[in-house]
């Protein structure tokens, strides 16, 4: 069935079964039957994309319609794109195997800065030219979505269009537009100038910036009709947004191997540094109807024997109770799991814990994020030492004997005491273990403390913070591993140098693009993996553009400072973010949206309604 | 309660599942299809599947024997038609059956391995010399195994694990049809080509596919 080029090449590379495809559930369609293909790019491996939620939803979305066909393509691994390199063989979908370039519109879900080198190295391998201004015919069409487009300024240079928000109605509209477009055989700037008057979508082709002497953005200037301001796209009523009744089933072993339902959107919690907590806002409920039906539907078809359930932080689903309740009248019969990632153990009640009767827990994972209460406060991360304690003394009691704890470095306001206190809260949760009566005999405990390194990001309150420099983190690193004065507690800190390009490309303008590129070329790619991570081919790239990391990354911003993304806009206002921000300044915590709404104002996207407000809380 | 024993095509696409992935595979095509199977009794039950002979990745079969125990009264035929309306593309089921033979009687295989050569003249003096060096009784190709930890290699006689061989050339391409021992001493076909090509030279590409199961004493496994 394949020819013989592909069957060397697969024969060559170590895991074939991610460029196969014919799963279960992969749609296959007759291309002369559609009007439009769409390629849709995961820029990671096959095992990490297939994982996620939402190519599953635009998957199914688009190959519901009849008029378009929505095919598969991954970020190809080292060996499989030496074959590529080899036999001269153009990047090719999982579904028809045909060429990527040959589709009219292909789309990059950016879910991580560190996915960007992927994005370009999957349109070189395709044979596609890397910059907008270089592609002149209407298709291929390179868009964009994904969290990172809030900010997508610095790949600005190589997308035609970014979907903003939610993707389950924009990308029928574009879709309907490219299909009209093709048709007249419009030229691509029409198409463009169109496509920017449909509501989330960002053509950054028609924006002009400008800088001051000093390097920051001076003005961002809407042409040819755009808006000048590009509001993000979101489902208002979750219970009837397109959601698939059947998925693709994967043939080999993936990441998240486990069907997935989204229970509710948003976050209550604005946790400051957190910036899927203000992307996401205002808060959709899913009634606990539509969801059993849908995990009953998608279990059905997929033969799956684990459920999860998906949101930001599940504990807050307002009718969690009922939902369980539905859901093991049946799945306790048919032998399935209903796991929770996401839980908050703080106010989780443990008889409903004790319903899930198959969770099944390898260890207990806590996030406190700051290792005193004046900085938990600051970052808003409502989370008591008592509530940790109490929460690992239960564990203990339970016959466990090992606790994950995360934590950031870098954190703003973080003084040395802060610090310190990550290993004083450790230790203290050592010091629970002891104090158990029953703990079992011979037996030690286990506390892994994990510290990643604070990322400034747009559209959270912390956007106009510096991040610390990378001595500075190594230098907080040091002071914390000097502090850990038992082997009980083990120490591992994440790669503050990857943690430093985050936090540029996070906060990137459109100059970022050269360096982007020439980092690519340089042979950057699968960053946010540490064994292909460059630094040194990135440090190279950044002096050859003569561009500054710390300006992008350690420069302290004035809220009247015009940011790259001020253009864009996800419902969350300036004013608030700058409240909370002052806030956090004087380690003042808010309470949680369903305590009291703190008006951050993403309710006028949805009419006014967010279901933080409700207050039926079970 | 019974057992049954489904016949595993495999072809196509789905050569490059690995047989842990076809475990995996399975599990979730039987709930698919609506099969009731028994699950294992441990503290953590999971369904009980058996495939009873490991097939490299890359390879293809004519029928991997499988076998589960169902907990109903459903008929061979039934299973094969509910399996095969859930599988992904180049699996299928070609026939479900009782288990007959004990998997300890697994003596032999039968394969067929097709190698593409440049040009129609290499293939030839492949198909030539193969012949011959099986003849002559003298392959020895190295499988690289593991004793604990640690990377052992040993040397293996291969014509000692060939039953039958018969080489002819087909265009570029030479054929082989040949029966290794299989089960307990069991000969990867993979090893007699890099044999082959150890005396000789190197094939482009090589299609394998396993055609069946036979008893110590040539008879049919099923």
């Amino acid at each position: 069935m394949f020819d013989k080029i592909t069957e060397k090449m697969l024969s060559a590379v170590q895991k074939p079964g991610r460029y196969t495809g014919g799963e279960q559930g992969a749609v296959v369609k007759d291309k002369s039957s559609v009007d439009i293909r769409y390629a849709f790019c995961f820029p990671d491996t096959y095992e990490i994309g297939m994982s996620h939620l939402g190519l599953k939803i635009i998957y199914g979305l688009v190959n519901d319609r009849d008029d378009a066909a929505c095919e598969r393509v991954f970020a190809p691994w080292i060996d499989m794109e030496e074959q590529l390199k080899k036999y001269d063989v153009p990047l090719f979908t999982l579904e028809s195997m045909d060429p990527v370039r040959d589709f009219d519109m292909v789309g990059f879900t950016l879910q991580y800065e560190m996915s960007y080198t992927n994005m370009l190295n999957m349109l070189s391998l395709s044979k596609i030219p890397l910059r907008a201004s270089e592609r002149e015919s209407l298709t291929p069409m390179i868009v964009a979505g994904g969290p990172c487009v809030c900010n997508s300024e610095p790949v600005a240079d190589f997308v035609d269009l970014c979907m903003l928000g939610e993707g389950e109605e924009v990308t029928n509209d574009l879709i309907d537009l490219l299909k009209e477009h093709k048709k007249k055989g419009s030229a691509k700037a029409e198409f463009l100038r169109e496509a920017a008057k449909i509501d989330g979508i960002y053509v950054p082709s028609l924006y002009d910036v400008e800088y001051n002497d000093d390097g920051t953005v001076k003005s961002i200037t809407a042409k040819d009709g755009a808006p000048s301001v590009v509001k993000k796209r979101i489902v208002s009523d979750l219970d009837s947004a397109y959601f698939p009744a059947s998925t693709i089933v994967p043939s080999i072993e993936v990441v998240h191997d486990r069907t997935t339902t989204e229970i509710f959107r948003g976050c209550i919690r604005g946790c400051r540094f957190c910036q899927a907590g203000f992307l996401y806002r205002p808060i959709r409920d899913k009634s606990p109807e539509v969801i059993d039906r849908q995990c009953r539907a998608i279990s059905d078809s997929s033969g799956y024997d684990e459920i999860s359930l998906c949101s930001l932080s599940a504990s807050d689903y307002s009718r969690m109770r009922e939902l369980i309740e539905r859901l093991i009248s049946w799945t306790d019969d048919e032998k399935i799991n209903v796991a929770l990632p996401s839980l908050r153990a703080d106010n989780f009640p443990k008889e409903l814990m004790e319903k899930l009767a198959g969770v099944r827990r390898s260890s207990l994972t806590f996030a406190p994020e700051a290792g005193t209460q004046r900085l938990r406060d600051a970052i808003n991360k409502n989370v008591t030492e008592e509530e940790v304690l109490h929460t690992a003394r239960q564990s203990f009691e339970g016959g466990w004997n090992a606790v994950k704890l995360y934590f950031m470095i870098g954190l703003p306001t973080e003084t040395e005491e802060d610090v310190k206190g990550i290993a004083h809260l450790a230790q203290k949760v050592v010091d629970e273990f002891y104090k158990n009566p029953d703990k079992p005999k011979g037996k030690s405990v286990t506390v892994s403390v994990s510290t990643a390194s604070f990322v400034p990001k747009p559209f959270t309150p912390f956007q106009w913070e510096p991040q610390n420099s990378k001595a500075m983190i190594e230098e907080k690193q040091e002071l914390l591993r000097n502090e850990i004065t038992t082997r009980k507690v083990s120490l591992s800190c994440h790669n503050s140098e990857l943690s430093r390009l985050e936090a540029v490309f996070a906060r990137g303008d459109r100059r970022l693009g050269k360096v982007l590129e020439t980092a690519f070329k340089k042979g950057c790619r699968f960053d946010g993996w540490d064994d292909m991570f460059r630094y040194d081919l990135w440090q190279e790239a950044f002096d050859e553009c003569s561009v500054s990391m710390d300006f992008y990354a350690n420069r302290a911003r004035e809220y009247d400072e015009v940011l790259p993304w001020d253009h864009i806009d996800y419902g969350v206002s300036k004013s608030f973010l700058i409240r909370e921000s002052e806030k956090a300044r004087n380690s003042e915590a808010s309470p949680n949206c369903r305590e009291k709404c703190m008006g951050c104002t993403a309710d006028k996207l949805n009419g006014g309604v967010c279901d933080a407000r409700c207050k039926t809380v079970d | 309660m019974r057992d049954v024993r489904l016949w595993i095509k495999k072809e196509g696409r789905a050569k490059y599942i690995s047989h842990l992935d076809m475990n995996r595979c399975f599990t979730r095509a039987v709930r698919r299809a609506g099969i009731n199977i028994w699950y294992t009794e441990g503290f953590n039950p999971h369904p009980y599947l058996n495939f009873l002979t490991p097939l490299s990745l890359g390879q293809e079969s004519d029928g991997e024997p499988l076998d589960i125990r169902i907990m109903d009264d459903m008929q061979n035929d039934e299973i094969t038609q509910r399996m095969n309306g859930v599988l992904p593309e180049g699996i299928s089921v070609a026939v479900t059956s009782d288990c007959i033979s004990k998997c300890a009687d697994i003596a032999f295989a039968r394969y067929t391995l097709v190698l593409d050569f440049e040009d129609e003249a290499k293939a030839q003096s492949f198909t030539n010399e193969a012949r011959q060096a099986v003849n002559d009784g003298k392959l020895f190709a190295e499988k690289v195994g593991k004793k604990g930890r640690n990377k052992t290699v040993k040397q293996i006689d291969i014509c000692a694990h060939i039953k039958e061989f018969d080489i002819k050339t087909d265009g570029e391409t030479a054929v082989i049809d040949t029966v290794l021992s299989s089960g307990n001493d069991n000969l990867n076909p993979t090893l007699l080509v890099s044999a082959l090509n150890g005396v000789i030279f190197k094939e482009e590409l090589l299609h394998i596919r396993r055609k069946g199961f036979f008893k110590s004493d040539m008879t049919e496994w099923r």
